[in-house]
């Protein structure tokens, strides 16, 4: 008995209404919000002053802003480049591992991600302690003095950054070298490839998915971080996302934080887009024909 | 032909990189001394201490109820949103599609600002139930998007042949569906429930009087300096986990055999 | 495996709804290891009720949680210069004095140079000094002044408070300004003195210096003097002092917002810290002072005898309290900024 039309129409909004109606009622508004509060004033005694202005948008022009996104950038671009790096080798290692093995392996990556991740960062912090243990190491081989900070400026950012982040990297390109066709790589050196060149003409490509999210999900996440630059950073460490929280929280500036966090949602959507009309060919519920 | 050694390697550093800050906590937290510089002997004396900090267990005990709740909701809602995005392949599926795969990269800053901004516009009082609503919204995205992966494989045409035999829809659901869903429903309620017991960013925009979560109650733990107690309550933390993982993974095991 | 979710779901809806209720609670919005625990305990069997402490790390950040709407607080400890603002934009009530009798022991002299001298609306909780504070054994030469922000060979072991008037007011007392002045070259040359300090600092950090201190972590930091002498108790080697240019005196009081549920149940909390007793035990366990003449006596004579907390006259002159400056509160917010900022 075949269902009828309107019948499936009800059925697939029925199924839909759920999650579309929370998140258009949960993301969508609250989103929206952020940059309708950017064309508000600001009330001295922090409140959000009443009517409209564009004056909020004007003091985006803030001359401190750009050393501090560009900082943003840099240090986001920084930390996936260190992830891919890391990850690439990782999730290569964990796809060709025995099936036993893969699952072991797996679990291994994902329970530190399990433990409160500002118990890691802190962790780090009694790392890199002036007097702790990785110092005193670096003292022992000579490749620093005693009066060098390991805390507290852009590198130990960067560090815990990756720390941070890698798992999320790491996930996406085991998830695709799972999947991956190994023996396509026996067929490129049968054929004459070197391991290096055929790493990066048959394996890479073919994982270009896995990387792909690997990329977005450790890039965009970090420019909007501000926890591990507020914890192990120095003064000269501040991250947009910093800034953000100090408009909200000590400058009790909402416009101004709102314009701030419109900003950035712009930035971040942007990428996102582009990957879109770039992936829209190979959705794949678009490959299925007269449904 | 041989293998290169590098990807291993490789992959032993960064196992080795992930554990050695846990490790260096766990060591620290049977360490007498007060500060982690040099071992002042072994002493369960930080343990005795946590187990008297009436505020710690009662953030522990919010952020549980807020993610077990959390996770009720969102393991519902997801299941029922990647069946929707897997069986159907409408326009209104590439919206609802791009509507769930975004809160999963953006910041979760913006998340926690935009939900601010929301709840004051509504005068909704902040506590318990505003870190609840939050917490959902961003599971939803997590649960579906594992659900998903998990229904690649599946046939609908099974469904199809259900019906056919003079299944009702909700039986064809609940006895074919379903039951072959159930590991992928499992997977993202434990990934909820991690990530909302987790959350920092997002719950400390949100969070009123007396709704503190263990997160925000380590923030400030961390920020005043009790480090022993932190590093007793983490490796508390993490041997819980690991009994919850081990356990988990013998269900399974149990369950597929 | 559909009837375990749903009980599930109702159990979590039960519990969320916060099902439990015995007795009254008081809720606590204050600075973080501000109150004696066993005081607190004593409150709580005097009076059958339980008290929930929820803390913030500073009044900003305070306050815009109760703008933003964050009900529920009943009494709130803001600094001095916040109790004006709140008290302008309605979010206090009155208190009443025949809930209070322990208020005739509040020090007089004090409340000469407070802003609510009449206690209308807040009571005076705990006097603050900033200063700085250095472990001994490390800072060779050591002077309470300013100046030590300028030594390079303590460069990034040293902080100071992540709060814009407390460390441009350093820098403006150091110049030999006042910290409310709202002269632009005055604070212009006091961005430019922070700049030069933020040098050889590590980080501008409001809490995590005293444990950064007594661990070894930093060297010299910027801090209130309550702070310092409680983490005194863990390392010997720290030094107090209050800067010979001038610093900042600050005063917490205790509020009630006009929202509190538990009006009576608060005016009794604030009449408890005020018994003399309790007010001298609270001092002797935070080491801040409690501006309460009856609770003086009942000191130990290590308490009195610390400059750090019943500084000589000469040196409590130089003291400046820190006020409000409304609007031109973003003059410093602009400073701020650009010290954040500069490289």
């Amino acid at each position: 008995m075949k269902r009828r039309p309107w019948q499936r129409r009800r059925d697939e909004w029925l199924l839909t209404l759920p999650s579309l109606g929370w998140l258009l009622l949960l993301f969508v508004i609250p989103t929206a919000l952020v940059f309708a509060m950017a064309f508000r004033p600001v009330d001295p005694y922090g409140g959000i002053g009443a009517g409209w202005t564009l004056a909020t948008l004007r003091s985006l022009g803030n001359p401190n802003y750009p050393a501090i996104v560009w900082r943003t950038l840099w240090i986001s671009a920084a930390t996936t480049v260190f992830c891919v790096l890391l990850a690439v080798p990782a999730g290569y290692g964990m796809g060709r591992a025995p099936a036993a093995w893969r699952s072991r392996l797996l679990l291994l990556v994902i329970v530190p991600f399990w433990t409160s991740f500002l118990i890691r960062v802190f962790a780090w912090k009694l790392l890199l302690h002036p007097e702790g243990p990785i110092k005193r190491l670096l003292l022992f081989l000579r490749l620093t003095e005693p009066g060098a900070p390991l805390l507290y400026c852009s590198a130990a950012v960067l560090l815990v950054q990756v720390y941070t982040f890698l798992p999320f990297a790491i996930l996406p390109l085991y998830a695709a070298a799972e999947k991956f066709d190994f023996s396509l790589l026996e067929a490129a050196r049968d054929l004459g490839a070197s391991r290096a060149t055929a790493f990066r003409r048959v394996f890479l490509p073919g994982v270009r998915r896995g990387l792909l999210t690997a990329v977005l999900m450790v890039f965009i996440p970090s420019l909007g971080s501000y926890v591990i630059p507020d914890l192990v950073g120095g003064t000269t460490s501040e991250m947009l996302g910093n800034k953000i929280a100090q408009r909200t929280f000590v400058d009790r500036n909402l416009p101004h934080a709102s314009g701030l966090s419109a900003l950035l949602t712009l930035a971040v959507l942007a990428p996102l887009a582009a990957m879109w009309l770039l992936q829209r060919q190979r959705a794949p519920w678009l490959a299925k024909e007269g449904e | 032909m041989k293998r290169s050694r590098l990807p291993l390697v490789v992959l032993a550093a960064v196992l080795a990189f992930f554990y050695l800050p846990i490790l260096v906590l766990v060591v620290n937290s049977f360490n007498a001394a007060r500060f982690g510089g040099s071992w002042g002997g072994f002493s369960l004396i930080w343990y005795r201490r946590l187990l008297r900090q009436r505020e710690i267990w009662q953030a522990l005990e919010n952020s549980l109820l807020i993610a077990v709740g959390a996770t009720a909701v969102s393991a519902v809602v997801g299941t029922t949103a990647a069946i929707a995005l897997h069986r159907y392949a409408t326009r209104l599926q590439r919206l609802h599609y791009s509507l769930i795969y975004t809160p999963l990269v953006i910041p979760e800053i913006l998340m926690g600002m935009s939900l601010l901004l929301f709840f004051v516009a509504l005068g909704l009082e902040l506590g318990r139930w505003t870190i609840f609503l939050a917490h959902v919204t961003f599971c939803i995205s997590y649960v579906a998007m594992v659900v998903l992966a998990r229904l690649q494989d599946f046939d609908f045409a099974l469904i199809e042949a259900a019906r056919d035999l003079g299944a009702s829809a909700w039986v064809a659901a609940r006895r074919v569906l379903l039951p072959l869903l159930a590991p992928g429903i499992v997977a993202g309620g434990l990934l909820a429930f991690t990530l909302s017991v987790d959350d920092f960013v997002v719950t400390f925009f949100v969070a009123g009087p007396g709704a503190t979560t263990l997160p925000i109650r380590i923030y400030s733990m961390i920020k005043h300096g009790s480090p022993p107690l932190i590093n007793a309550l983490s490796t508390l933390l993490l041997a819980v986990t690991f009994a919850a993982v081990s356990v988990s993974q013998r269900l399974i095991k149990r369950s597929a055999s | 495996m559909k009837r375990s979710v749903s009980g599930l779901l109702l159990g979590a809806v039960c519990l969320l709804s916060g099902c439990g209720r015995a007795g009254k609670t008081l809720h606590v919005y204050t600075w973080a290891d501000y109150i004696k625990p066993e005081l607190v305990a004593r409150f709580e069997a005097q009076q059958g009720c339980r008290v929930v402490i929820d803390t913030f790390d500073s009044n900003e950040s305070m306050y815009a949680k109760l703008k933003a709407g964050a009900t529920g607080y009943d009494i709130v400890f803001p600094s001095s210069y916040m109790v004006k603002i709140m008290h302008a934009q309605g979010m206090l009530q009155p208190l009443r004095p025949e809930w209070l009798p322990n208020l005739r022991h509040v020090d007089r002299d004090y409340l000469k140079l407070a802003m609510d001298p009449a206690m209308e609306h807040s009571v005076p909780y705990m006097l603050t000094y900033t200063g700085i504070a250095c472990l001994k054994s490390k800072v060779a030469g050591f002077e309470p002044s300013w100046a030590m922000f300028e030594r390079a060979d303590l460069k990034s072991r040293m902080t100071m408070l992540n709060d814009m008037r407390e460390t441009i007011g350093a820098a403006l007392k150091f110049l030999g300004y006042s910290l409310n002045t709202v002269n632009d070259a005055e604070l212009a040359a006091a961005r430019d003195v922070v700049l030069r300090w933020k040098q050889n600092l590590a980080k501008f950090e409001n809490e995590q210096y005293k444990t950064g201190l007594a661990s070894g972590e930093f060297f010299l930091v910027h801090g209130y003097s309550g702070d310092i002498m409680q983490v005194k108790a863990e390392n010997e080697d720290i030094v107090f002092a209050l800067p010979r240019e001038g610093y900042s005196i600050s005063c917490d009081d205790m509020v009630i917002l006009r929202q509190a549920r538990e009006v009576e149940l608060a005016h009794a909390f604030i009449n408890f810290l005020h018994d003399p007793e309790v007010a001298a035990e609270n001092t002797e366990f935070i080491q801040y002072l409690c501006p309460n003449a009856a609770s003086y006596e009942k000191l130990s004579a290590e308490i009195r005898s610390n400059p750090s907390i019943f500084p000589p006259p000469e040196i409590r002159a130089k003291g400046e309290v820190i006020a409000d400056l409304g609007a031109d509160n973003a003059k410093y917010v602009k400073v701020w900024d650009e010290i954040k900022a500069g490289e």
